[in-house]
């Protein structure tokens, strides 16, 4: 798979790049080269520059100084033509395309071409399909895109970077895929790094910026990783292990205490991960007092069928399954959001099923929420901190008439914030966007791991934030368990799902394909259980 | 690690959907964004026909008799009587004969007869609304505002918005009316069409290259340019007239505008709005769905930071559809004019409101990147139906805006849910 690319001359060459975001110093002298048919990686944690690299040499962001040169031709500085016209492309998620028409229309977006005054609409059509059919022959390019599952829309994207000008000209050098996989499923995201090396294969040069160590085992020749900014080193992907890399992002080396499960390490991502969960919980579930949380037969059309399950005092319940599977539904469903559930939603001997969010967050309930989606359904970007943190119980600590009682609010949220070790300027005046993504997610645990929270739903608690706070996020996770919180965690990240969890429920298609217990927690059990149609609870209770 | 194990489960569902739908030509018709609106339209009109039949209304038409006429009334036993000797409800028939001819009319279609200048005088059934008049009454008040909702449907699918298509209309008419009062009463049609033309979409491009301009340059969201244009051109066209006319309707245009073209008859009517309107809706449908620009427009409502990374001039095209809008309601303030003989200061009052409603309720989206033409051209006729169908059902027409609200939200939902059902097919 990993050919040994033409080591002979650099394609593209990006020289003493530095870029500064208002106070914030992006990049400071960066230079790194690329070699052509290489899958080459950049990595770092969030906010280490690895984004912005790749959006300086695509021509979206003008560096302040440095220069991106390819093939003795440099580039003009945040000219996306410029480097369109050179061979450089960029993939990525915020140059969305236009859900409502079709692909071949997205795909010739930038020079639709004519017949007499009218679009032409087989040429289009043509044009579309060569680009798109190199890459999967089964997509129909006069469907709209919204229609498109995220993957298919992946590779959309990737067809379009791959086109040339009339004359065949400008035929893509090099592509930058800036976190391709974020919002893929596992089984498109394995899609999309086959066709990765594909495309390296035919001599194109891939710089992939990602975060996800798997990704860069499994697809990437070389990679190179920033921290805060700058360049740390480039290594060949083969002559290093995971604990290396993983410490020229962080700075440090992470000690590795005593892991939860043992058998789950899997590969050197698995114990990477075990060893940022540290000291797992020193003590067991309480199994022996009643269920916090009892589901029976819960069902909601077309999403869930007959979910029952118990949830411990001081247990992690790890719902495992690949996306769609139905595991963020399952949360919605609890916690009241899907208004058409049937069945039973039992919390300490409060009936809750079908009777809204409200219900679910009184102080008698106690139920909170982390939802996946931080920016969409988790935080008020144009509310402070403080309010952030209060929202769900501000009707119960506010004076007569709904009057806010500020010096109390701002106690209860220094306490918060300390505890969580939020890094914010202000508690009142700070809005989360000023937040790194790592403290944004604090800040929205915050919010919902109280002491009047008795069962918590975690819905992809660690997506997106940078190793660092991922160990402090676990850390929390486990206290929080020690103290008696029943916590109902979904993660997509496998071995973090394996390292936290008590538990783990494996679900698929709406239903819960099996529960599996100490040695059978590994990560080819829940694949093979969430893979597996014919799957029914047989794993043991 | 091992990431690739699950591979083997491609997801395949996504390109089964289109190839179903376009099975049958039947299909292909249902799925057609407009076909639901054409199947109102032919239902409001089957049941308004209904009931026309059964409630028609009554006018009375003289019958044409020769001189030499000769007219008996029969009673119900067949006897003939002269005029005068017989009550009229015993009459049961009037028979007439001229020459040779016999022809019988039964009493309940009869009004009078008039011995005098011996006439007779025919009940007059009609269709309350299937009749020529009725039907080009319906559509060519649509025309006015429906030309005007061919440019609101591109400012839609923007995800913009242009409150002031009121009174720009207003506007345009008032100093159209200024300049074809100013031409000599025996101007030809060669003269008076083209001045009236000119000046009304003159003004017209302009107030709408300014909402655009302003929009687009001071990046302010176009509700509050177009909304403070709205008021601005409202007060222009009241203060223009008073101030130097004295009056608030300026009439007196040459003869060849009204009769000699816009109000031209045919066949009885007066189609020349109606044919107007085809033509706006035609070359809207081409230019939003068939041309490079119309398709720049969808993709700025799908996703503007992708048509701008894709290369599209997004402030010059957005400009460009306001400043069309502009144009077209000029074009239907010189409709007004020529039809009406007179521009009035109230002219085209809450227009928006129904030019909005008339895109919403033919499919665009006010979130952007959907609508089309046809479908804005036969929502304003569906908006002149339902004031029809007021005047049929005699309702007083201060019920009008009721129902009018009513059916734009009744729509919107309908058109929202068969959305989400296309969506979970798909």
């Amino acid at each position: 798979m990993r050919d040994n690319p033409d080591q002979s001359k650099p394609v593209l060459t990006a020289t003493g790049i530095s870029k500064a975001f208002g106070i914030t110093q992006a990049l400071s002298d960066v230079s790194v080269s690329f070699l052509p048919g290489e899958v080459h990686a950049l990595m770092g944690e969030n906010g280490a520059g690895k984004s912005t690299l790749g959006k300086v040499i695509a021509g979206l962001h003008k560096q302040d100084t440095g220069t991106v040169t390819l093939k003795d031709r440099e580039l003009i500085p945040g000219s996306l033509d410029d480097a369109f016209a050179a061979g450089v492309r960029i993939v990525h998620q915020e140059l969305a395309q236009c859900p409502n028409l079709s692909i071949a229309e997205n795909l010739c977006l930038h020079d639709i071409p004519k017949k007499g005054i009218s679009v032409d609409f087989d040429e289009m059509r043509r044009r579309a399909e060569s680009l798109v059919h190199q890459l999967d022959p089964n997509i129909d390019v006069t469907q709209p895109l919204g229609r498109l599952s995220p993957g298919r829309r992946q590779i959309c994207q990737i067809a379009a970077s791959l086109d040339k000008d009339d004359q065949g000209n400008n035929a893509a050098k090099v592509i930058v895929f800036d976190e391709p996989t974020s919002s893929l499923s596992l089984t498109e995201a394995s899609t999309l790094m086959g066709i990765t090396r594909d495309l390296a294969a035919r001599g194109l040069t891939i710089i992939y910026v990602s975060h996800r160590m798997s990704e860069i085992f499994t697809c990437c020749d070389r990679v190179t990783v920033l921290r805060d900014g700058k360049y740390v080193a480039t290594s060949v992907v083969k002559d290093i292990d995971e604990p290396t890399l993983v410490e020229q992002m962080i700075g440090r080396r992470i000690s590795t205490p005593g892991a939860k499960h043992e058998q789950s390490g899997e590969g050197v991502e698995a114990d990477a991960i075990e060893s940022l969960v540290g000291q797992s919980n020193s003590q067991e579930p309480h199994y022996d007092q009643p269920p916090r949380l009892i589901l029976s037969d819960v069902c909601s059309p077309g999403k869930l069928h007959n979910i029952s399950l118990k949830l411990y005092p001081g247990e992690i319940l790890g719902v495992g399954g690949l996306v769609g599977a139905g595991r963020s539904e399952l949360f919605d469903a609890i916690f009241g959001i899907d208004k058409r559930v049937t069945g039973s939603i039992n919390v300490d001997g409060d009936e809750i099923a079908g009777k809204g969010t409200k219900a679910a967050i009184e102080a008698g309930v106690g139920l909170g929420y982390v939802p996946e989606d931080r920016r969409n359904q988790g935080l008020f970007f144009n509310l402070g901190i403080d309010e952030n943190i209060l929202a769900p119980i501000m009707p119960d600590i506010c004076g007569s008439f709904g009057m806010r009682r500020l010096e109390d609010e701002l106690a209860r949220v220094q306490s918060r914030v300390d505890k969580f070790q939020i890094k914010t300027a202000s508690l009142r005046e700070t809005r989360p966007n000023e937040l790194s993504g790592g403290n944004q997610q604090k800040l929205l645990i915050a919010r919902w791991m109280s002491e009047r929270t008795k069962v918590l739903l975690l819905d992809e608690p660690t997506r997106g934030i940078d190793v660092g706070t991922k160990a402090e996020i676990y850390k929390l996770i486990n206290e929080a368990a020690d103290q008696g919180l029943a916590i109902l965690l979904v993660s997509s990240e496998m071995p973090e799902l394996l390292a936290l969890s008590d538990r783990v429920l494996v679900m698929g298609e709406g239903v819960i394909k099996g529960e599996l217990r100490g040695d059978q927690m590994t990560q080819t059990n829940i694949l093979t259980l969430a893979t597996d149609e014919s799957a029914s609870a047989t794993i043991a209770h | 690690m091992n990431r690739t194990e699950t591979a083997d489960q491609q997801p395949q569902q996504s390109n089964k959907a289109p190839s179903e739908t376009r099975g049958s030509f039947l299909g292909r018709l249902f799925s057609h964004q407009e076909s639901g609106l054409v199947i109102v339209i032919i239902l409001m009109m089957c049941v308004l026909t209904v009931y026309g039949h059964f409630n028609p209304s009554s006018g009375k038409r003289k019958i044409e008799l020769t001189p030499d006429a000769r007219i008996e009334l029969l009673d119900a036993q067949n006897n003939a009587h002269e005029v005068g000797t017989i009550a009229k409800r015993n009459i049961a028939q009037y028979r007439v004969t001229q020459g040779d001819d016999v022809s019988d009319y039964p009493a309940s279609r009869i009004d009078r007869f008039d011995a005098t200048t011996n006439t007779l005088y025919a009940i007059d059934k009609q269709n309350r609304f299937l009749k020529k008049s009725n039907i080009s009454l319906v559509l060519k008040d649509a025309s006015f505002f429906a030309i005007m909702a061919v440019g609101m449907t591109g400012v839609i699918i923007l995800a913009g918005i242009d409150l002031s298509v009121g009174s720009i209309y207003a506007f345009s008419a008032i100093v159209g009316a200024m300049a074809l009062s100013a031409l000599p009463e025996g101007a030809g049609w060669y003269i008076s069409l083209p001045v009236g033309m000119l000046t009304c979409m003159t003004v017209g491009t302009l107030c709408g290259l300014a909402n655009g301009s302003m929009s687009v340059g001071l990046g302010v969201h176009p509700f509050v340019i177009t909304l403070g244009m709205m008021a601005v051109l409202r007060g222009l066209t009241i203060v223009i007239p008073q101030q130097i006319f004295n009056t608030q309707s300026i009439g007196g245009f040459p003869d060849s505008i009204m009769t000699g073209t816009i109000k031209a008859e045919l066949f009885g009517v007066h189609p020349v709005p109606v044919f107007v309107m085809i033509l706006v809706a035609i070359i809207g449908w081409f230019v939003l769905s068939r041309t490079v620009f119309g398709r720049r427009i969808y993709a700025i409502g799908g996703n503007e930071t992708a048509a701008q990374y894709a290369g599209i001039p997004v402030g010059r095209v957005k400009i460009l559809v306001y400043t069309i809008t502009g144009t077209l309601c000029g074009l239907s303030a010189c409709l007004y004019l020529g039809y009406f003989g007179a521009g009035e200061t109230n002219a085209g009052n809450a227009y928006e409101l129904q030019v909005i409603a008339a895109t919403v309720i033919g499919g665009a989206s006010l979130m952007g990147g959907r609508g089309t033409a046809i479908g804005a051209v036969l929502g304003a006729i569906i908006i002149q139906l339902i004031n029809n169908a007021m005047v049929i059902f005699e309702i007083d027409q201060s019920y009008n805006q009721i129902v009018m609200g009513a059916a734009i939200i009744i729509a919107v939902v309908i058109d929202q849910t068969k959305q989400r059902v296309q969506a979970r097919r798909g």
